[in-house]
Order: C-alpha cells, then sequence, then structure tokens
C-alpha cells in the first residue's frame, strides 16, 4: 500500500506530475533551496541532474533518492551524440553477431555532425544532387533552429556568412553543433498528412539493461496537406510535427492539439496494411529502440538512483519502414487535450509504480525481478534473464561435464 | 426483374473459380471408370458435399443475377403520405438554411451552427407525430395505443424476442487462438459466396482481412480499375460547386474535431462529395428516402442521389477510411454500405430495417424488460428514444473507438441487417441504468453523457442481455 510520505520535488510546474505525487500521500519538499536535498523523489531537468552528478558538487545521493535522469543521459539523448554512438556501436559489432542478434542500424538517415563532418556532408551533398536535407541544432528541442536544405548557401544561416559549393571547412556562428540529415521525403502520409510517432520508453537500469515500453503514445500531425513542392519548402506547417510549431497553424484545433492515439494508428495500419506488414512495423519500432539504448550501453553512468523515461520520435516511411529521428530526455508533460492529460497522468503513475513499488526503493535485485508488465508499461527488453540464461547453460554444461 | 435461363447459368457458372474446383474434384473422384452416368455423378456428388457446393453457387448467381430494386411504396399508405410530407418539410428546410448561408455571407457575426437541412432530432419528432394521425384514423379505432410509448404505431413488427434470440450467440463469443484466426484468414481468402462471407463476419473479422472480406462480399475484389474510374468522374464533376457542398463542409466540421476521424477530414469530405453527385445511388439504394420535387422555383431541387444530405452523414465515411489508403474503395465501401442498410436509418418506412422500426422494438423492450428505468425517464422528461436516438442513427459513430464500430459493421454484413443496433441501444440504456434512475431531471441525464465514457461492442452486447 502507497503510505509512506516520501517528499517530492518538481523542477516542473505540470499537473500531472504533482497530481500524481500528492495523489500517493506524498509532502511537497519544503526546502527553498534549489540545490536542497531534502527529497526522497525529483523530477529534475536535465541540468540540476548534471549539477547533483557533478563530483565538485560535492552531493551524494542516499538509499532513499530517486530521480529521474542518468548522470550522462546525453549520450543518448542529445542529436549529435546518439549519431557517434550509433556509429561507434555499429562499427565495433562484428556484422556476423549483430544480424544473429537482429540488431538493425538501417534505421537512422544518413547523417552528418556539423562543423566535424562538413567535409563530408559535403561530398554526399555532390553525390545527391536532388537530395533535400533537414538541418538541426543538437541540442535544442521544440523545432527550434530546424530548416530544410536544398542549397549549400542556405547554410549561412548557420555559418553567419556567405557559405559556397567549393568550401571544406564551415565556421558556425554559435558554438552549438548541428546534426544535418538526409530528409524522409516519402514519409507515411494518413489523410495526405505528414505525422511522426511519440512512443514512451522507461529504463530503469542500463547494466543489465531494463526497457519497458509504454502502449500509449501518440501521433503528431502536421495541419497542412503534405508536399514535396519546393515552393513549400519553408512552410513548417508541412513538414516540421512538433506540436510547439503546429499550434501556431490557423487549423489548428484545440480538441485534439493534432494527437491521434497510437492505438488508432496501429488500427490503421492494420486494416489498411495487413497484420503482417503491422507486425513488422511494431518489430522494427522495438528494435530500434533496443538497439539504441544498447549503443549506449557501455558509456551511460549506471546508477541505482536513476531511471529515465524517454520519448522515442519515429517517422514511418511510405514503406512502413520506421526511421529514429530522436530521442528525448525531458518528453513534454504539457497537456493540450483531455485525452492527453489522461495519457500522462497514468504514464507518470505507472512510472512510479515501477521505480517505488509500493513507495519502496528497490535494490539492485530487486529491480531485477521477473515483473513483465505494470499498467500501460510492458518489459521490452531484460537482460538480467539473458544473463541468467547464460549461467543456468553454463552450470548445465558444467554438470553435463561433471 | 431480369432472370436467367439454363444456359446463362451455365455461362455464369463457368466464370466462378469455383465451378473449377468442383469439377476438378469430380473428375478425381470418377477416376478412371469408362462408363459414367448420371447417377453416379450424383452419387458421388452427394457423398463429399459436391451437391451441396453446387447448390450454394447456383443460388449465390441466381441471387446476384436479380436486379436491386428501390423501395418506394410501404405496405402501409399513411407511411407514403407521410414520406411526402417529410420531404416538403425538408424542402421548407433547405429554404431555411440556405437563407441563413446568405445571412452569413452578409454578417461574419452571425455564426449559426444550425446549417443542415435535419438532424436526427428531427426525424424523431416526425416520426412523433404519426401517433396522432394514427389515433384520428376512424381505421385503428379498435386498436390499443399505449400512450406511455413515443412511438406506438401500428405496423408490422418482428416480435423483440427473436432479436435478442437471434444475437445471444454474442454472449457466447471468446477470444480465439491464433491459429483459428489463422484457419478465418485463409476462409476470407478463398471464399466468394456471400452467405459463407456473412457467417465469418457474423462470429469475427480479422482486422487485416476485413476490408478484403467487404470488398469480396459487394463483388468489388476484382473490380479495382472500374471502381477507380468512377470515382475519377465523379471527381471532375466536383469541380463543379454545388449548394450541397458547403453544407457538406460546415458538417465535416464535427469530425475534424473528433480524435480517431481528424485524420481523414479532407478524405470524407471528397467521398460526401462525390456521393451527392452520383446519379447510380438512385437506382442502387434500396429504399427511397424521399418523394417530391420542389414546385415553386428551380434553385434547388433534390440531388440526383434521390435524397438531402442531413446532419453527421460525414459520420458514415468515417470508420471505413480506416480499411483503405485509397479513396476509391473507401468510396465504393461507404456507397455499398449506404445504399444498403444505412439508408434504412433515414427512411420512412415499415420495413424491418428502417428507423421507425428499429426505435420501436427498443421501446418495447426497454418498457418490458427495464420497466423502472422506461418510466422513470418518462417522469423526468427525457424519453428513452430521445435517450438514444444519437447512438441509433449514427450507429455509435463518435460513441465507440473505430474497432468497435467496424465490428458493428461486421455484424450488420453478417445478417444483412440492423438489428444489431437494437441490443447495443438496449445494452448502453442498461448500462448506465443505475446513473440515470438517480438523475432527476434532463441536466442530470447530459451530465452523465458528458462525462469521459468508453462504451464497446462486446460490454454494451453483455449488457443487453442483464435483466
Amino acid at each position: 500500500m502507497q503510505n509512506k510520505k516520501l517528499k517530492w520535488k518538481s523542477d516542473f510546474e505540470k499537473s500531472v506530475i504533482i497530481e500524481n505525487f500528492v495523489n500517493r500521500g506524498w509532502i511537497k519538499s519544503q526546502d527553498k533551496e534549489e540545490d536542497s536535498s531534502d527529497w526522497n523523489v525529483y523530477w529534475a531537468t536535465v541540468w540540476n541532474v548534471r549539477n547533483i552528478f557533478n563530483p565538485k558538487s560535492g552531493f551524494r545521493l542516499n538509499d532513499q533518492q530517486i530521480i529521474n535522469h542518468f548522470p550522462n543521459h546525453y549520450e543518448l539523448t542529445r542529436k549529435d551524440c546518439m549519431v557517434k554512438n550509433l556509429k561507434r556501436f555499429k562499427r565495433e559489432q562484428d556484422k556476423e553477431t549483430y544480424e544473429q542478434q537482429g540488431w538493425n542500424f538501417d534505421f537512422l538517415p544518413t547523417t552528418y555532425v556539423f562543423p566535424g563532418e562538413y567535409s563530408l556532408f559535403v561530398e554526399e551533398f555532390h553525390r545527391c544532387p536532388n537530395q533535400t536535407w533537414i538541418v538541426k541544432p543538437a541540442a535544442r528541442s521544440q523545432g527550434k533552429g530546424i530548416f530544410l536544405l536544398r542549397k549549400i548557401q542556405q547554410l549561412k544561416k548557420i555559418a553567419g556568412t556567405t557559405v559556397t559549393n567549393n568550401m571544406t571547412q564551415l565556421n558556425l556562428a554559435s558554438k552549438e553543433n548541428y546534426v544535418v540529415s538526409k530528409y524522409i521525403d516519402n514519409p507515411l502520409l494518413i489523410g495526405g498528412k505528414k505525422f511522426d510517432l511519440r512512443m514512451y520508453v522507461l529504463v530503469t537500469n542500463y547494466k543489465p539493461l531494463k526497457v519497458w515500453i509504454y502502449n500509449k503514445g501518440f501521433g503528431r500531425f502536421c495541419n497542412e496537406q503534405y508536399t514535396t513542392d519546393v515552393a513549400e519548402i519553408e512552410n513548417m506547417f508541412v513538414h516540421l510535427t512538433n506540436v510547439a510549431i503546429q499550434q501556431y497553424s490557423d487549423k489548428y484545433s484545440q480538441k485534439h492539439g493534432g494527437k491521434y492515439s497510437i492505438d488508432a494508428l496501429k488500427f490503421y495500419v492494420e486494416s489498411a496494411y495487413g497484420t503482417e506488414a503491422f507486425q513488422k512495423m511494431m518489430d522494427d519500432i522495438h528494435s530500434i529502440m533496443l538497439t539504441s539504448l544498447k549503443s549506449v550501453q557501455a558509456v551511460i553512468q549506471n546508477d541505482k538512483h536513476c531511471f529515465e523515461m524517454y520519448g522515442y520520435d519515429i517517422l514511418l516511411d511510405a514503406n512502413l519502414k520506421p526511421w529514429l529521428i530522436e530521442i528525448n530526455a525531458s518528453p513534454s508533460l504539457t497537456t493540450t487535450t483531455p485525452v492527453d492529460k489522461n495519457l500522462k497522468l497514468n504514464l507518470i503513475n505507472d512510472v512510479y509504480n515501477i521505480v517505488l513499488p509500493n513507495d519502496d526503493f528497490p535494490d539492485n535485485e530487486q529491480k531485477q525481478q521477473q515483473i513483465t508488465k505494470v499498467g500501460g508499461f510492458s518489459v521490452l527488453y531484460d537482460e538480467s534473464l539473458d544473463l541468467m540464461n547464460r549461467k543456468a547453460q553454463k552450470r548445465q554444461s558444467v554438470k553435463i561435464w561433471k | 426483374m431480369q432472370q436467367f435461363d439454363n444456359q446463362e447459368i451455365l455461362m455464369k457458372l463457368k466464370s466462378s473459380k469455383q465451378f473449377w474446383d468442383i469439377k476438378k474434384k469430380l473428375k478425381q473422384g470418377l477416376g478412371d471408370q469408362q462408363k459414367i452416368g448420371v447417377n453416379d455423378i450424383q452419387k458421388l456428388a452427394q457423398s463429399c458435399e459436391i451437391e451441396d457446393q453446387l447448390i450454394k453457387l447456383i443460388s449465390h448467381i441466381l441471387k446476384k443475377s436479380k436486379k436491386r430494386e428501390t423501395l418506394k411504396e410501404d405496405q402501409i399508405e399513411f407511411l407514403n403520405t407521410s414520406k411526402i410530407k417529410w420531404t416538403e418539410l425538408l424542402f421548407k428546410n433547405l429554404d431555411i438554411v440556405h437563407q441563413k448561408t446568405k445571412n452569413q455571407e452578409e454578417d461574419d457575426t452571425n455564426t449559426d451552427s444550425k446549417l443542415y437541412i435535419y438532424d436526427e432530432k428531427n426525424l424523431l419528432a416526425f416520426l412523433q407525430t404519426f401517433k396522432q394521425q394514427q389515433q384520428s384514423n376512424a381505421l385503428y379505432q379498435n386498436v390499443q395505443f399505449q400512450s406511455n410509448k413515443l412511438l406506438n404505431i401500428n405496423i408490422p413488427l418482428k416480435s423483440s424476442q427473436s432479436i435478442l434470440d437471434k444475437y445471444q450467440y454474442l454472449l457466447l463469443q471468446e477470444e480465439l487462438q491464433d491459429d483459428k484466426i489463422n484457419k478465418i484468414r485463409k476462409q476470407i481468402e478463398n471464399e466468394h459466396l456471400d452467405i459463407e462471407l456473412e457467417k465469418i463476419a457474423q462470429t469475427f473479422v480479422p482486422n487485416g482481412e476485413r476490408c478484403l472480406l467487404y470488398l469480396k462480399y459487394f463483388e468489388f475484389d476484382h473490380q479495382e480499375t472500374v471502381l477507380q474510374q468512377n470515382f475519377a468522374k465523379l471527381q471532375k464533376e466536383c469541380l463543379n460547386q454545388l449548394f450541397y457542398d458547403e453544407l457538406l463542409e460546415i458538417d465535416g466540421h464535427e469530425i475534424s474535431e473528433d480524435t480517431f476521424y481528424f485524420v481523414f477530414q479532407e478524405q470524407i469530405l471528397t467521398c460526401l462529395k462525390c456521393f451527392i453527385r452520383d446519379r447510380t445511388i438512385k437506382e442502387n439504394i434500396r429504399i427511397q428516402l424521399q418523394n417530391g420535387v420542389k414546385k415553386e422555383h428551380a434553385e434547388f431541387q433534390l440531388p440526383v442521389t434521390g435524397f438531402f444530405p442531413f446532419k453527421n452523414i460525414s459520420k458514415y465515411v468515417a470508420p471505413l477510411c480506416y480499411l483503405s489508403t485509397k479513396i476509391h474503395i473507401i468510396y465504393a465501401l461507404f456507397k455499398e454500405f449506404f445504399c444498403r442498410y444505412f439508408c434504412f436509418l433515414h427512411a420512412i418506412s415499415s420495413e424491418n430495417n428502417s428507423i421507425l422500426s428499429l426505435c420501436m422494438q427498443i421501446e418495447e423492450i426497454v418498457s418490458t424488460r427495464s420497466p423502472k428505468l422506461f418510466h422513470h425517464l418518462k417522469v423526468i422528461g427525457c424519453d428513452t428514444l430521445k435517450l438514444i436516438i444519437h447512438q441509433l442513427v449514427y450507429c455509435f459513430i463518435g460513441d465507440m473507438d473505430p474497432p468497435h464500430i467496424l465490428t458493428i459493421y461486421d455484424q450488420i454484413i453478417g445478417h444483412d441487417s440492423l438489428e444489431i443496433l437494437v441490443i447495443l441501444c438496449v445494452g448502453f440504456l442498461n448500462k448506465y441504468k443505475p446513473k440515470l434512475l438517480l438523475a432527476k431531471n434532463q441536466e442530470n441525464v447530459q451530465q452523465i453523457f458528458s462525462e469521459l465514457r468508453e462504451d464497446r461492442f462486446q460490454e454494451l452486447v453483455q449488457f443487453a442481455y442483464k435483466q
């Protein structure tokens, strides 16, 4: 029974977090200091988490504290780091091994990180003259700073100076990195409109890896009919699915907020494309999640005080192939519609039912217990089972040998 | 009515794959016999059920050979005159709506949203007037009229017990295992006879095969090119604007706010604009909806379909958008569903599937099996039928999620009937009975249904049979 008066702290004034904490009978930490440690449960910003885990802060979390980010989550959630880690992981895998394991790396559009890989980009750019590219700041969110590129000269936007075709180096006006990817110009359209998927994944442990996937999510729809017409290339209402952008469209509806439930999407794909195609699509999506998490498993600082709920952004193309757009460490908990609120309220509730079952702080062993479903979450992958199986097999083979 | 002679039946048989499969089976069964008589063939056919298959195939061909006739005249004369009066009323409404749209063009601040020719409440109110007409009619003086029912009109009605018995099998439906589902998939792929497809539709239709089943049932599975061409022609005609287009655009606003259907808004509108221009509807529709031609001036006549578009017509198209990525397929399915089934929900008729019959069945079941609820709703000024009319006329679209709506469509095909709606409406009322019995007035009742709720097909079926 949830009757422990845990102290909570939140950097976000979001009803879905606060209502959840209050409904559990938890008490708000009264300590006004930003760097206060008088809490058991903290829903923090990524910056505050970084400060907490900064060795210079001298802060050590105790056994009765739990926080919603891993110290160096950015290895997965910064666009440039994610690309770098996936490329490294792919190189490290023996081709035969990863095919046997079912790893598939063909879900990331060709991507270059600026400024470091600018010359490689230029080579590819000239090789594919009809290709549209999408330029994104590596560490920003909500569609800010994103634009579509057809001519090298457009890079003036981020270089601050004229950019010509024969330049092999790019000096960026600001300090931030950019990622430039091949634009997927044949997205799956429903009703003629482009959309992407927001799906939620919870990681409670990286070593061994334990991944939960949420059964609810949504498609975020553009308000304008999709077109590859060059004249509409700067029309963000056609190309960018971020709600932060679409909410300014004349056609934006407060009632549904452009959000289409993932259940409805699954039903549509299965009904219109068939069960086999639907199943393959889901398997591919799960594979993307696992491969991406595996790619950072070695680099993420695992910590028993930490868990992380990621917002995966996936784009389906016209062949139902899913592509990974990005992974968000702090998926928006703003609610735009009653359905949205219901989803996110239940989401956070289920997160805490997993990470603090009955308000208990589980140790590592308890974290590995064989519950596979909690609320809307199901276990997608539990590496400890693999390890147990291997140990059992080893014991068995030793027995046989003896 | 077109009828085939034996030669024509044989030609049709030879064009069916099943015929050649049967012939192959017979050949294999007869082996290398030198002399084969009619008796040998008959014996073999009877022993391995080939005779049954052949009979079904021939009756299927004969059934399809009958040209669909549109029911124009009802067996009950006052319903025929009522249809004319209804049409006259709708013409008047059309004039009012036209005037309102003109006013709105002139005055932007006037945003009267009642820009439709009729809705389900108007239809029910019109049906209610029959009772008074009947009571004053000398022919019905000896008939006992129960004053507590909204519609108690003397039309031939199926017994409500027979409807309840017909759908009782749904209570026993269990979740199917994968191997059974795969078996059904293969059946749908291989089956062509409508009677067999109906059986499948009655039991379980896998999501991935629903579109195929519907296309086969309506005999569209090898006609995609024709459907595409027909649709393209209609789309071209949409370039000439009609006044009704405006009403359809306004009607689409509600769908554009629905979380399950907003993504299909443009497709739905395109389908409806083509629909009201489709001349083949008048000859394909099972029942005539309106009867009359505007005489005074020729500005607005009935559309070529023979009936006016009504409020929420968009709802009928919406669930079908889940079945295909191709708009001409969605259109073909919508057109067939409307012409075969949904038309009855807007027809002044004594037919079994008509809105009048369905309403009376619901009143009968609720008044006999839940008399307390029936009476309580009357007392608080909230009639049973007024409460349920929206769900009935629009097949629960907007109340249930799309998978459940398409299960309703499966049952409609499965039984070639709309009676499943009676079961679901009774179930709906039973589900909310505890809260409804506590309601003191109409506002309380509205409050109950304005809360976030989730109604499911199987759940409402269970409630329908709860006493």
